[in-house]
């Protein structure tokens, strides 16, 4: 290909790593490359993941075997509708010995937290995990505590479910770097499973194949990814074009932008390279915006959903020519 | 409601086209009241609850009503109402005005009746309109009435219509087919599901913004072409396909000038209490001489009218000499004359120049022909007024003896008008003219007796007399009194009847010295008759009296003054018996002998020859040859901008041979070097758009290369070349650093030469002599063009109205346009 042979030490170290990371997982969910490899995007890009799917297709076994990969700490939260946001953030406690209130950490204090059907729970506690997602804190009782680094969200939710659950609000959901979606595992995915899960959980044999320290170094190295002008350019254009887009009634934020541009980084890191393409955001742009967008009633009548839709758009924004002008003086105009 | 204002707008859009035809301005501001009361009318019967039907009825008779009001408004009753004095008056202006019409030359003046009769018509033709559009429903049959209102300039005025009042006419009937259409596809109907976005609302029309955006490019787009297009053709002008204009030769459709009649100006001048100088000239041996103007061929028994000159493009006098005068042989003594004439700045509307006869050549700015026949120079662009020119001529000084031994006969080849007379003329006229020539011993000597018979003294010089007709000069035969219109025409008619080629002459004497340089004014504004003789050509004689009791500075020409000894008698009759009325056909042959180059032979009947002979075959050739080559113009564009890009890869340093990533690429200016790689890039995306291999703008070049070795198949060397050249462009766009990159040349023809391989030979050929990709660019750039226009959308007088939504329609369509990939695909 000759694009991989300028890649400094650092990049290559952090394609092993990856790598590792991939199999990791590959060894418990079967047939899902490119799912797994969109979680690792997320975890390098600083971000948090939504998993969305029917029941029993994985989801929790993959946030779980991502966690499990990493050796770091790791909760898991069930969300219900009687959790309190205490529940999540912790809570001040009267110790009696040493006659003062004492902070109890609650499972958000992770480096990977996983909360499972996030969409059982209470619009108040769903917004707890605001401030924790976006700032990397919880404020409590005034106080504010810092989060763990790497700290990563991977919540799970059922789509199809609609009795006792609470959508998540359109603010929560821009919060999530991507949503992805498990889908169903090919035949012979899931004849290989049957075999592997028959016996025992194959999460039980899963051991850690890379530290904390390590995650912090790759996220390190995704941040120094080169992204040029025109390639932000190409982000911007293309989240303009789903805010003014007849088929969509909300688009996508200008943090969309951002998470856009940093999984951007994290896609190209993972596949070697330096810089980001405009391809990385094209392979990105599904995942990382579609849940943020709300279809029109129009588009709704039709059919088409956000993806679709964004799919179109992906094809119709034109992807920045150069830097300079060409020889003919024809560059950026095609 | 739309339908009815732009049907207004349309008609008055070609209206203005009338305004050459027209001194001042008046009569269109009435016209664009006449438009806007039938306008008005119109929207108010569109209404629901009026007949269909009412409406032409009810615009008629508003525009009667505003005619009363305009024109004949003491005549109604309360000014407004129409009585039946007031129609009788309006009739009566009508009926004057269609005579008024008959009598002048455009530019007319806009009085009273000319301007009722075409309010009217203006009115009339916007009541046709409206019916064809409005009413009917049939907004493309309106433009004939538009285009009857636009031929009327077209066929009265020499000049072509200026282009700027052509796209006004043009976009004013493409703004009717436009309402039209909107109305049309907005009762289409509308989407069954209800849409609710952010433009949501009862919007109970299509958005027909888009079609019309296009249909608007469509219009702009044919208006420019038919602006552009005959201006970049200048070949196709001259060919006698197309007989627009003065330009052509062939002196039969629109060949009109704009002239006024001479004759009825000469007595208007000549009692002007005002005589101010016309203009002053100088000339190298400081004789004055005759600036003759018109040149009247045509007596029709009313009086001498001057034929349509024919002004073809090569007889531009900036061109160089002018044709040479019909009839001048070398045999003929002549004078070089050089005259510098400047006209005075006051003189208005003057398209003739005053000239001495002959000239050779005229140098003056401007676009002035020669008629050839006349050698009259005119201009159906630019006036004399203020003008400076310089004339030389050939002052013919023939001997008087030379003369009288000419030939009788004529040429029978010569243009009969020179001798054509009514056949109502008086026989007292012919008689009279024998009887005085009657001892005549060549066409001459008959000729030099009229001319003393007139200014002998039996002629008295007065202003009081009129006209040139039949009866006119019967009368001033009969009475001896009149002035120079009188004596020309009398002279001139009897020389025609004795056989002689005569035409009467309209132009100034030679005016007066004073102040160095002779001064030419009102009062010596003249007529003379020119006769032909065969060898000598065209010789002015001068039958008025001169002097103070006639014309105060005409002078007899010295050759047609008899030796002092008085030859008259002493020259025996060539032909005791032969009629010089009556030419003869067996005359001398010598005479077309001597004179091969027979002036209207060649001048007049033989014009179309050599422009029909090998013009059309020529014409069409070169036309074809100029369309070939416009044809090959893509290809040539398209070879040279791959040369181009090849060569930035020299420029870049690259000779290595494909594929090779030297070290040494690092020391090669990083510019350069992005410079050459993205110029690889396009031809590569280029030779793919050729092939119909397709480039999406949004395909980046890795999705490219990818798509490519699927589709096509590649493998091996042209997979790896095509990757390579992705991967150079790729990082020349949007890595840090290029990194090192060999010359992608080699396989950049590698992977051209592969896909044109698999292209089919159809394909390729295309490729190679209409590059879609070069013709894009054009459509490129012509697209640029029309975004301009297209901004003239959003310059809107006031807001545009929302229909019942809170939120602006256009961000909406903005959507699906620029914002995307725009107009350029």
């Amino acid at each position: 290909m000759g694009i991989t042979h300028d890649v400094g030490q650092e990049l290559e170290g952090l394609v092993a790593t990856a790598h590792r990371i991939r199999e990791a997982i590959e060894s418990v969910i079967e047939g899902k490359d490119d799912v797994v490899r969109l979680t690792l995007t997320v975890l390098l890009a600083e971000g948090h993941l939504l998993i969305e799917d029917v029941p029993g297709v994985g989801k929790t076994m993959l946030a779980k075997a991502l966690a499990r990969s990493i050796d770091c700490p790791v909760r898991r939260v069930q969300f219900t509708p009687d959790l309190l946001p205490s529940d999540i953030t912790g809570v001040s406690a009267f110790n009696q010995q040493s006659r003062e209130f004492e902070f109890k950490p609650g499972p958000i204090f992770a480096s990977i937290v996983v909360g499972d059907e996030i969409n059982r729970a209470s619009p108040k506690t769903q917004s707890a995990l605001l401030e924790c997602m976006e700032e990397h804190q919880v404020t409590v009782d005034g106080v504010t505590y810092p989060l763990e680094t790497p700290f990563m969200v991977i919540a799970t939710q059922n789509p199809i479910e609609m009795e006792g659950t609470y959508p998540l609000p359109e603010a929560q959901r821009d919060r999530f770097t991507a949503r992805i979606a498990m889908g169903y595992p090919g035949p012979a995915a899931e004849l290989e499973m049957l075999d592997v899960h028959g016996a025992a959980s194959p999460l039980d044999k899963l051991e850690p194949v890379a530290t904390t320290a390590e995650v912090k170094a790759l996220i390190d190295a995704v941040r120094a990814v080169y992204v040029s002008q025109a390639v932000k350019k190409y982000a911007v254009d293309l989240v303009a074009a789903t805010r003014e887009s007849p088929d969509l009634r909300l688009g996508a934020s200008p943090r969309a932008t951002l998470h856009l541009v940093r999984a951007a980084r994290a896609h190209a890191a993972m596949s070697g390279r330096d810089y980001v393409i405009p391809d990385d955001l094209q392979d990105l742009a599904v995942p990382v915006l579609a849940h943020r967008l709300l279809p029109s009633l129009e588009a709704q009548g039709r059919r088409r959903r956000p993806e679709h839709v964004l799919a179109e758009l992906v094809r119709r924004v034109p992807v920045p020519e150069s830097r300079e002008r060409g020889v003919d003086g024809a560059g950026p105009d095609r | 409601m739309r339908l009815p204002i732009a049907a207004g707008l349309a008609t008055a859009a070609t209206s203005i086209t009338l305004y050459p035809l027209f001194h001042g301005g008046l009569w269109f501001w009435a016209g664009m009241g006449a438009v806007t009361v039938v306008v008005t009318v119109s929207v108010l019967t569109t209404r629901d609850g009026v007949p269909r039907w009412a409406g032409p009825p009810a615009e008629l008779l508003a525009l009667l009503v505003y005619l009363g009001v305009v024109f004949t408004r003491p005549d109604n009753w309360a000014w407004l109402v129409p009585t039946r004095d007031s129609v009788a008056s309006l009739l009566d202006l009508l009926d004057q005005g269609f005579t008024d019409i008959q009598r002048y030359a455009a530019p007319v003046p806009a009085n009273s009746p000319i301007s009722l009769l075409t309010v009217g018509g203006i009115g009339l033709i916007a009541v046709l309109v409206d019916l064809l559009a409005v009413r009917l429903r049939r907004a493309a049959l309106a433009g004939l009435p538009l285009l009857a209102l636009f031929t009327v300039p077209a066929a009265v005025l020499a000049d072509p219509i200026g282009w700027p009042v052509f796209i006004i006419g043009a976009l004013g009937y493409l703004g009717l087919l436009a309402a039209d259409g909107r109305e049309r596809l907005g009762r289409w109907g509308r989407a069954v599901l209800v849409r609710q976005s952010r433009a949501a609302g009862a919007r109970t029309q299509m958005d027909t913004g888009q079609i019309s955006l296009n249909g608007k490019r469509i219009g702009v787009a044919a208006i420019a072409l038919a602006v552009v297009l005959p201006a970049l053709l200048p070949t196709l002008e001259p060919s006698p396909l197309f007989g627009f204009g003065v330009g052509s030769g062939n002196g039969r459709g629109g060949n009109t000038i704009t002239i006024p009649d001479p004759i009825a100006n000469l007595r208007g001048q000549l009692i002007q209490p005002r005589d101010f100088t016309v203009l002053t000239y100088t000339n190298n041996d400081g004789v004055p001489r005759y600036l003759r103007v018109y040149s009247l061929d045509t007596f029709d028994g009313e009086r001498w009218t001057m034929s349509q000159p024919k002004g073809r493009p090569e007889d531009r006098v900036s061109l160089g000499p002018m044709p040479p005068p019909p009839g001048l042989t070398e045999q003929v003594p002549v004078k070089q004359v050089r005259t510098e004439v400047r006209v005075n700045d006051d003189v208005e509307g003057l398209s003739f120049l005053p000239l001495p006869y002959p000239s050779t050549t005229v140098e003056i700015d401007g676009d002035w022909r020669a008629d050839r026949g006349t050698l009259m120079v005119f201009s159906t662009r630019d006036t004399a007024g203020g003008q400076s020119y310089t004339v030389t001529g050939q002052d013919p000084q023939p001997a008087y003896d030379d003369l009288r031994a000419l030939p009788s006969a004529t040429d029978p080849r010569f243009d009969a008008r020179y001798l054509d007379l009514p056949p109502d003329l008086p026989p007292m006229i012919r008689g009279m003219a024998r009887d005085v020539t009657a001892d005549a011993g060549s066409p001459y000597e008959a000729a030099v007796r009229l001319q003393s018979w007139f200014t002998g003294g039996d002629f008295l010089y007065s202003l009081q007399t009129q006209g040139n007709g039949n009866q006119a000069l019967a009368d001033f035969l009969r009475n001896r009194t009149g002035y120079c219109e009188q004596f020309a025409a009398a002279m001139a008619v009897m020389a025609r009847v004795l056989g002689i080629p005569a035409r009467v002459s309209i132009g100034y004497t030679g005016g007066s010295y004073a102040d160095g340089a002779w001064q030419v004014r009102t009062h010596d504004l003249h007529a003379w008759p020119e006769l032909y003789f065969p060898g000598a050509g065209w010789l002015r004689f001068e039958p008025t009296p001169a002097g103070g009791l006639g014309q105060a500075t005409a002078r007899v020409p010295d050759y047609s003054r008899p030796p002092v000894t008085g030859p008259t008698g002493d020259t025996p009759s060539a032909g005791p018996s032969e009629d010089p009325a009556t030419s003869d056909p067996t005359g001398d042959p010598a005479a077309t002998r001597r004179d091969p180059r027979d002036p209207d032979a060649e001048g007049l009947a033989g014009t179309q020859e050599p422009a029909a002979g090998t013009s059309p075959a020529l014409t069409i050739a070169a036309g074809v040859g100029v369309l070939l080559l416009i044809g090959l113009i893509p290809a040539v564009w398209r070879a040279a901008l791959r040369h181009r890009r090849r060569r930035a890869w020299m420029r870049a340093g690259a000779t290595g041979p494909a594929g090779a990533h030297t070290a040494a690429a690092d020391a090669r200016p990083a510019a350069r070097l992005g410079m050459a790689v993205h110029a690889s890039w396009q031809e590569l995306t280029d030779t793919l758009y050729d092939l119909g291999l397709g480039y999406e703008p949004s395909e980046t070049p890795r999705a490219l290369a990818r798509r490519l070795v699927a589709q096509c198949g590649l493998e091996g060397e042209a997979a790896a070349s095509i990757t390579a050249i992705a991967a150079a462009e790729e990082r020349m766009r949007y890595a840090r650093t290029p990194g090192a990159v060999g010359a992608l040349d080699g396989d950049l023809r590698r992977v051209r030469d592969t896909l044109r391989g698999q292209a089919p030979r159809g394909r390729r050929l295309r490729a190679t002599l209409l590059p879609p990709s070069t013709l894009r660019r054009l459509r490129g750039a012509g697209e640029k063009v029309l975004d301009t226009f297209d901004l003239l959308e959003t310059l809107r007088p006031w807001p545009a109205r929302r229909r019942g939504s809170a939120e602006p329609v256009d961000p909406e369509r903005r959507a699906d346009g620029p914002v995307l990939t725009g107009s350029r695909r």
